[in-house]
This record gives C-alpha cells, sequence and structure tokens, in this order.
C-alpha cells in the first residue's frame, strides 16, 4: 500500500519536475531516510553499549577472582581483609523472593486477567483498568517506604494472627467448594434419587467434619508463629507481588483477547458452563502468550531493587531451613545498589568489579527471558492468524 | 457431574475471579491510604509554639508580635518547671551518694524528655545543632514526649522463649518522696499551655529548604530536583522516541533489520532498573565523563534510556491508531511523504504520543535505581537551573530511601518522609490520571 502510494507519486511528479530536481528530491528521500533509521537504531545501539560496558566492568572481577568462590560459596564479606566474594546466598534470596512473589502474583494475575477479558462487562472493565494502572504507576520507592515503614512492624508484632486470618479467609471457600464436590463426586454411581442425597449429604458432612479439623489445626499452628523481624523474605515477596500483578494482567489480557471470538462460542455452543469454556478452551489457547506474561511479571520482581533493599532485611545467608520465608534475605539488586556506595571509591578493585558481575548476571537473565517470552508472543500471533 | 455442581463450580470462578480484582484495588487502597492520610499529616497538622518561633527565626514569616506576647505566655507556664527542677537540683545535692545515684540516671532521662519538649533548659549551652535548638514543633510529637517524660520503659526479658516486650514504669512513682514529683502531674496537666497547640497549614513544606537535615523546614530541593531529572530525561527521550516510532511506523520495512531493532527495544525495556544505573556510572561518568562526579545531566541521560522504550511503543501506537484515509488524502493531494507525516499524521497523533510521554514523565520521576550512581545525594540545597550540568541534587525518590532507612533520627521525622512519599505519588499519579482522561477523551473522538 506504502510502496505504491509513494511509487505513483513519484512517477507523478516526473511529468511535472525537471529530471534534476526529480533526482535531489530522491536524495532528499534518501538521506532523510537514512537519518531516521540512525536515530531509531540508536535503542539496538543502547543496548549493545549496555551489555559492553557492564561487561567491560564485569569482566575483571571474574579475571581476578573466577567463577568458583562467586557461584559456589556463600561468604560474602567483600569489606574484610581478604576479602570473600561468595553470591550464592545473594542469588538465592533473589530467586527466593522472585519464587514467592510469583507464586502469589502468578495465580492472582491470570484469574484477574480472564475476569477482565471474559467476565466483567465492558462498562465495569473501564473502571478496573485505571486500578491496575495506577498501581503499575506507584514508584517502587513508595512501595518500599510502605513494606518498611507500614507493613513490617505490622507483621512483627501480629505475625501469627495476620497469617492465621489470611489461611481462613483464604483456604476456607476452597475447601467448601471441594467438599461439595467431592461429597458429589463420590456418591454418583448411586442410582437412587433419595438414596443419592441422603448419602451425598452423610460425605458431606463427614468431609466438612474433617476439613474444618484441618482448616483450624493449620490456623493454629500459623496463629502461634512468632516473626522475629518485620523485614524478611514474606513481606517482600507480597509486595513485589503487586508490582508484578499489573504486569502479568495486562500482558495476559492481552493474549486472552486475542484469542477469538470462535472458539468461545464453540465451546458454549456445545453446553459448556463459562467455567468450563475458559478452562478448558480458552486457557490452553492463550497458555503460550500467559506463559510470556509470567516470564514478564517474574522479570519485574526480579529487577525490583527499592523493595527489597527496603525491606528484605538484607541478611546474606541462605535461611534455614532453606524455605523459611521468614527469615531476612539480600538479593542481587539491593547488593549492587548498597554496596556502591562504598565500592565506587576504590574502582578497579574486585569490590567495585563484584557489583557489575552481578549487573551482568541479571542483565543476562533478563534478556535471555526477554527473547523466550517475544518468541512465544511471536509464535502466538502467528498460530492463532494461520488457523 | 450434575448440573448444579456445574453451576456452583461455573459460580465460584466467577467469584475467584472478583476476589482477585477486589484484592488488586485493595492492594492499591492499603498502600495508598496510610501514605495519604499520614502524608497529608506533613502539611495540615497542630503546630506548637516552637513551630512558630522557628518559621519566624528561619524562614521569617509570621506576626512577631503576636509570637513573642504567645512565647511570654508559655513561658511562664513552662517557668514553674524549671522551678522544680531547681529545687529538685538542690535536693540531689544533699543527698547521700546511694540515693543520688538511685536518681540520677532517671533525673537525666527526665531532662531530656524536657528538654525534647521545650528546647534547651536554662541554664543549658546553645546547642550546635539547629534540632536541639527548639522544642517539639508538632502537637503528636509533643505527646508523644510528654509520654516519654510520664513513663520508664523497660523490657520484660522473663520468658527467654519469646521476645522481650516493652513495658511502661511510672517516673511519678520512681520519685515518690522528693520534691520532682509534683513535676509529673504539672506536666500533664499544663502541656497544651506550654506548648499552645494550633491547628496549621504548612505550606512552606512543598516551598521550603529543609533545615538540619529535614528535622524542619519543607522539601522543595527534593521536589525540584525530581522536575528537573524528569524534564531533562524527556527532552532527551520524547524527540529520539518520537522519530524512532515515526521510522518503524512508516518506514520499516519487514527483515532482518527492523526485527533486530524490535527487539533490542523490548531487551530494553526489560532491563532492570539498577542496571541502568550501572551503566549510567560506567558510560557517562567514568567513560564519557559528562561531568565530574553524580550530576543531574548523567541522571537525566540515564533515565532518558529508560523510558525510551515505552515513548517509542506509545507513539507507534498512537500514529498506527490514525485513519490511513488522512493519510491517503494527503498524499492524493501531492503532498511528500515527510510533509504528510509532519502535517497530518503527528497532529492526529499528538494526543496519543503525549499520553505515552506523559506517563513516562511519571515513570521518570517516581524511578530511583537509575539514579542512586549518577545522580542524586542525600542532603543538598536546591540547585539553579546552570548547575543541572555539573552537580547533583537530592531529589524526592531517593531522599525517601535515605531518610527512611539511612537517617541517623529516621523514627522522629516519619512525617517528612510520609509527606515526601505523599508528594512523589501525587505527581506520578496525577500525570498518569491526566494521561488516562486524555485516552479516554481520544477514544470517544476516534469513536465520532
Amino acid at each position: 500500500m506504502n510502496g505504491e502510494v509513494t511509487s505513483n507519486q513519484a512517477r507523478s511528479s516526473a511529468f511535472v519536475v525537471s529530471e534534476k530536481k526529480r533526482k535531489i528530491q530522491k536524495f532528499k528521500q534518501k538521506t532523510g531516510e537514512g537519518a531516521l533509521l540512525l536515530i531509531a537504531s540508536f535503542v539496538a545501539i543502547v543496548v549493545l553499549f549496555i551489555f559492553l560496558f557492564v561487561a567491560r566492568d564485569a569482566i575483571p572481577f571474574f579475571q581476578i577472582r573466577g567463577f568458583g568462590e562467586f557461584f559456589g560459596s556463600s561468604n560474602w564479606y567483600p569489606a574484610d581483609d581478604p576479602p570473600e566474594f561468595g553470591a550464592l546466598a545473594i542469588i538465592y534470596g533473589s530467586v527466593m523472593v522472585t519464587a514467592g512473589s510469583a507464586l502469589l502474583a502468578v495465580p492472582m494475575g491470570v484469574i484477574a486477567s480472564i475476569c477482565l477479558s471474559d467476565i466483567l462487562p465492558f462498562s465495569v472493565r473501564q473502571y478496573v483498568k485505571p486500578v491496575i494502572e495506577m498501581l503499575a504507576a506507584i514508584p517502587s520507592v513508595a512501595f518500599g517506604f510502605f513494606a518498611l515503614v507500614v507493613f513490617a512492624p505490622l507483621l512483627q508484632n501480629h505475625g501469627g494472627p495476620i497469617l492465621m486470618w489470611t489461611w481462613w479467609i483464604v483456604a476456607a471457600p476452597f475447601l467448601v467448594i471441594a467438599v461439595i464436590v467431592a461429597a458429589e463426586l463420590l456418591t454418583s454411581s448411586i442410582t437412587s434419587e433419595s438414596a443419592k442425597r441422603n448419602a451425598s449429604i452423610a460425605t458431606g458432612m463427614v468431609l466438612g467434619a474433617i476439613s474444618l479439623g484441618f482448616l483450624y489445626f493449620v490456623g493454629n499452628q500459623l496463629q502461634h508463629i512468632t516473626i522475629m523481624s518485620g523485614t524478611n523474605a514474606l513481606n517482600v515477596s507480597i509486595i513485589l507481588s503487586f508490582m508484578a500483578l499489573p504486569t502479568i494482567v495486562s500482558v495476559s489480557e492481552d493474549a486472552l483477547q486475542a484469542v477469538g471470538r470462535e472458539l468461545r462460542e464453540g465451546s458454549y455452543a456445545l453446553g459448556a458452563t463459562r467455567a468450563e469454556t475458559i478452562v478448558k478452551t480458552i486457557l490452553p489457547a492463550a497458555s503460550s502468550g500467559i506463559l510470556a506474561a509470567v516470564i514478564l511479571g517474574i522479570m519485574r520482581a526480579l529487577g525490583e531493587t527499592m523493595v527489597v533493599w527496603m525491606a528484605s532485611g538484607n541478611s546474606s545467608a541462605i535461611p534455614d531451613p532453606f524455605y523459611n520465608y521468614l527469615d531476612s534475605v539480600r538479593t542481587l539488586t539491593a547488593t549492587i545498589a548498597g554496596d556502591m556506595g562504598e565500592a565506587d571509591q576504590v574502582t578497579g578493585s574486585a569490590r567495585f568489579h563484584v557489583l557489575f558481575a552481578m549487573g551482568l548476571l541479571l542483565l543476562i537473565v533478563s534478556f535471555v527471558s526477554n527473547l523466550i517470552s517475544e518468541r512465544i508472543v511471536v509464535r502466538q500471533r502467528k498460530i492463532l492468524s494461520g488457523q | 457431574m450434575n448440573l448444579g455442581t456445574r453451576k456452583l463450580l461455573d459460580r465460584s470462578f466467577t467469584a475467584l475471579g472478583f476476589g482477585s480484582i477486589v484484592i488488586m484495588g485493595l492492594a492499591l487502597l492499603v498502600v495508598l491510604a496510610p501514605i495519604a492520610s499520614k502524608g497529608i499529616g506533613a502539611i495540615v497538622f497542630q503546630g506548637t509554639i516552637e513551630h512558630r518561633k522557628m518559621l519566624l527565626s528561619e524562614f521569617g514569616r509570621g506576626d512577631a508580635e503576636k509570637i513573642s506576647k504567645e512565647e511570654a505566655s508559655a513561658k511562664e507556664a513552662r517557668q514553674k518547671v524549671f522551678d522544680m527542677l531547681a529545687t529538685f537540683d538542690q535536693e540531689l545535692e544533699q543527698m547521700d551518694f546511694d540515693r543520688q545515684s538511685k536518681y540520677r540516671n532517671s533525673y537525666e532521662q527526665v531532662k531530656s524528655a524536657l528538654r525534647g519538649l521545650y528546647g534547651p533548659l536554662p541554664g543549658d549551652t546553645e546547642p550546635a545543632l539547629m534540632r536541639f535548638q527548639y522544642g517539639q514543633t508538632r502537637w503528636d510529637k509533643a505527646e508523644e514526649k510528654l509520654h516519654e517524660l510520664l513513663y520508664e520503659q523497660k523490657w520484660d526479658y522473663s520468658n527467654p522463649d519469646v521476645i522481650a516486650k516493652p513495658y511502661d514504669v511510672s517516673r511519678a512513682a520512681e520519685f515518690e518522696g522528693t520534691s520532682l514529683v509534683k513535676l509529673f502531674s504539672y506536666v500533664e496537666e499544663n502541656l497544651d499551655r506550654m506548648m499552645l497547640p494550633e491547628w496549621t497549614i504548612y505550606w512552606g513544606f512543598i516551598t521550603d529548604s529543609s533545615i538540619d537535615a529535614h528535622f524542619f523546614g519543607g522539601i522543595w530541593p527534593e521536589i525540584q530536583g525530581t522536575i528537573f531529572l524528569a524534564i531533562g530525561a524527556m527532552l532527551f527521550a520524547f524527540p529520539l522516541g518520537v522519530i524512532a516510532a515515526i521510522y518503524f511506523t512508516e518506514y520499516a520495512r519487514d527483515g532482518f533489520l527492523t526485527s533486530m531493532l524490535r527487539s533490542a527495544n523490548s531487551t530494553l525495556a526489560g532491563v532492570p532498573s539498577i542496571v541502568f544505573g550501572l551503566f549510567g556510572l560506567a558510560f557517562f561518568i567514568n567513560t564519557m565523563h559528562v561531568s565530574h562526579s553524580k550530576s543531574v545531566l548523567a541522571g537525566s541521560l540515564t533515565l532518558a534510556i529508560m523510558v525510551l522504550p515505552t515513548i517509542i511503543r506509545a507513539a507507534e501506537e498512537a500514529i498506527l491508531a490514525v485513519p490511513k484515509t488522512y493519510k491517503e488524502a494527503s498524499l492524493s493531494l501531492g503532498s511528500t511523504k515527510w510533509n504528510t507525516i509532519v502535517t497530518v499524521i503527528l497532529p492526529a497523533a499528538l494526543p496519543g504520543i503525549l499520553t505515552g510521554g506523559v506517563i513516562s514523565l511519571g515513570r521518570a520521576a517516581g524511578e530511583t535505581a537509575p539514579i542512586i550512581f549518577t545522580a542524586a545525594v542525600s542532603v543538598g540545597t536546591a540547585i539553579g537551573i546552570g548547575d543541572v550540568l555539573s552537580s547533583p541534587t537530592p531529589a524526592l525518590s531517593w531522599n525517601i530511601y535515605n531518610l527512611a532507612s539511612e537517617h541517623e533520627a529516621a523514627a522522629e521525622i516519619r512525617h517528612v518522609q510520609y509527606g515526601m512519599v505523599l508528594s512523589l505519588v501525587t505527581i506520578v499519579l496525577l500525570l498518569n490520571l491526566s494521561a488516562i482522561i486524555l485516552r479516554a477523551r481520544i477514544s470517544k473522538k476516534l469513536k465520532g
């Protein structure tokens, strides 16, 4: 379309304007286009430079200290003499808070995006979207401040009851539904209608009693947990999940929208309920796009600095036991931000370059996962448009 | 499964969806509510006579005559306390050593609590730090100091299995039998006469410079720094981003080069913000030497790179949303391609491009990690517009971190921190809100 218009135009101007003028005009156009290309490729140059300059300052560290210590040891004593640069605990801390936030944000984000694209009417959606955008817009340091000043004392002083109430509010509805469904499934083989109803009520009551006991038991256990420090991996994971949510919701909503009406209508026509349509038809069709959304959301959590710096406790040791989210941790980003103040006086030392090594690690991880998510999106678009 | 159960599952699925949307809204509310309610407390609060005194002598604001009258009446009320202290001083002199040492420690705490309330006591040398030259400027803080005066906090270590719990011991009981015992009830009953609280709206919090590391005064240097950095970033990023978007939408042909450039764009969007900071330090400061050390220029350049992908994407979308007929009409009238872009497409896409620009402006204002190594300092005065090329600046985002985590008396100046967070959040959300409204208008216009 574009090409047609320009060539037509060029041809028509050839009749009116002299050959020389036309050449000048063409030259102008070519140089202008070249200049535009140059500016557009600025982004690529910047990406190249970021890799180049971060790597340039990261490589001296590996030359001085090798790879073994950085990835194999968890002794982080950069200021000691002799210094130790074991970053294993710090890498693990990053993985831990990222996994924790993903655990919270992924199910919630995917379900919220389903709700946005398939359940909510358009008029309500208009009001929900700005909420998501605002959540995405709040500066990370404000989240960090909230985590440090409001949430951490709350967790420290009332951690047990908070955990217990959360458990009850989240788990109780699920168990109620599970009990009803299980009772119905267990008694489905009985043929007589009245016997079936009685049996299902009886099983329901037995299962209900068992699950109530389970709820109470776990809740009681949680209530008696004392949280030694409010600045811990749990706090950070929760706040990071708030920050990752908007990314996950908006990207996976796009993926869900890209699944056409035909699939939905076909499923409804076969008699499926809305939930069945979504779970069995739409989610599988949009799965790769949702995966891309999840990757982007996780990267957001992994790359976040201020929240983890302020509220993770910054202790560079692997929690004991390793899944203990109530322990303080330290992440790559927080280490870079926190140690640079002391290290940039001594440019050229391993202490300065180790921070760039961490930056390079983050950069590579984000680059690779970005490429993967991009490929996934492109492939999904091809599949959906091809069929 | 029978129909009833399937319906139930369907309903609970819907409920789950609503639930997660509600949780998201609640998350926003839970984070914003304390920030908003306590942040406003930095501007609207019950200011004491000390606050008015401080404003008069440091900023030359207020009615000098009225303040000196109030000061005299507060002084009169306080004089009785000072007299009691003097009496107890004499009493302490005459005690034997054991009793003296019993009271001495607690008496020093009483005195320091009183200093916190009134400023320097009679007979004290003039303190060097500004924060000790005035008493409590805020009534809520004065009440906290009063509690400190009336009760001594002790820790309960009796149960080794749990964390020690604090408990209060009344000082009046401690000083039972001495002349000091009257002081506690007197201060408790007459605190408002000594401090003269009055509802104050202190707009200076936004427009004043800080005094003595944010103990008094406002946050103007930080706000100004944030504005400089964000606008500086946009000066570089906005033209670049729009031109790149024009290239991508109007000139780029599908091919290896274009797909690589697009890939670079999304890679740049995914780079962790702290890595931008590292890059800014390594490239702009250590390699290019745009400034001797940290500077607004280096910070703006770093932020510009960070927001570039957002601007490009928003501008691309805006340009693609312009109806094709506009372009075709212009071309058919014989105008050149570039002319068409400048006179037809860009004006039509302008609101959309501006939306992206405004959102990026908010993002640049709110980011902390990229400016830690490149532009931000913790304490500083507002810099002039001429200094942006060479000198660093305080900025809201960085100073929130600094005051909350590294300030030596972080708990004393919570109200300043809340005020800063509220200012930053307000700036960012207002920018976003205007973007949302702008966009709603565009979509209405496009619908016709």
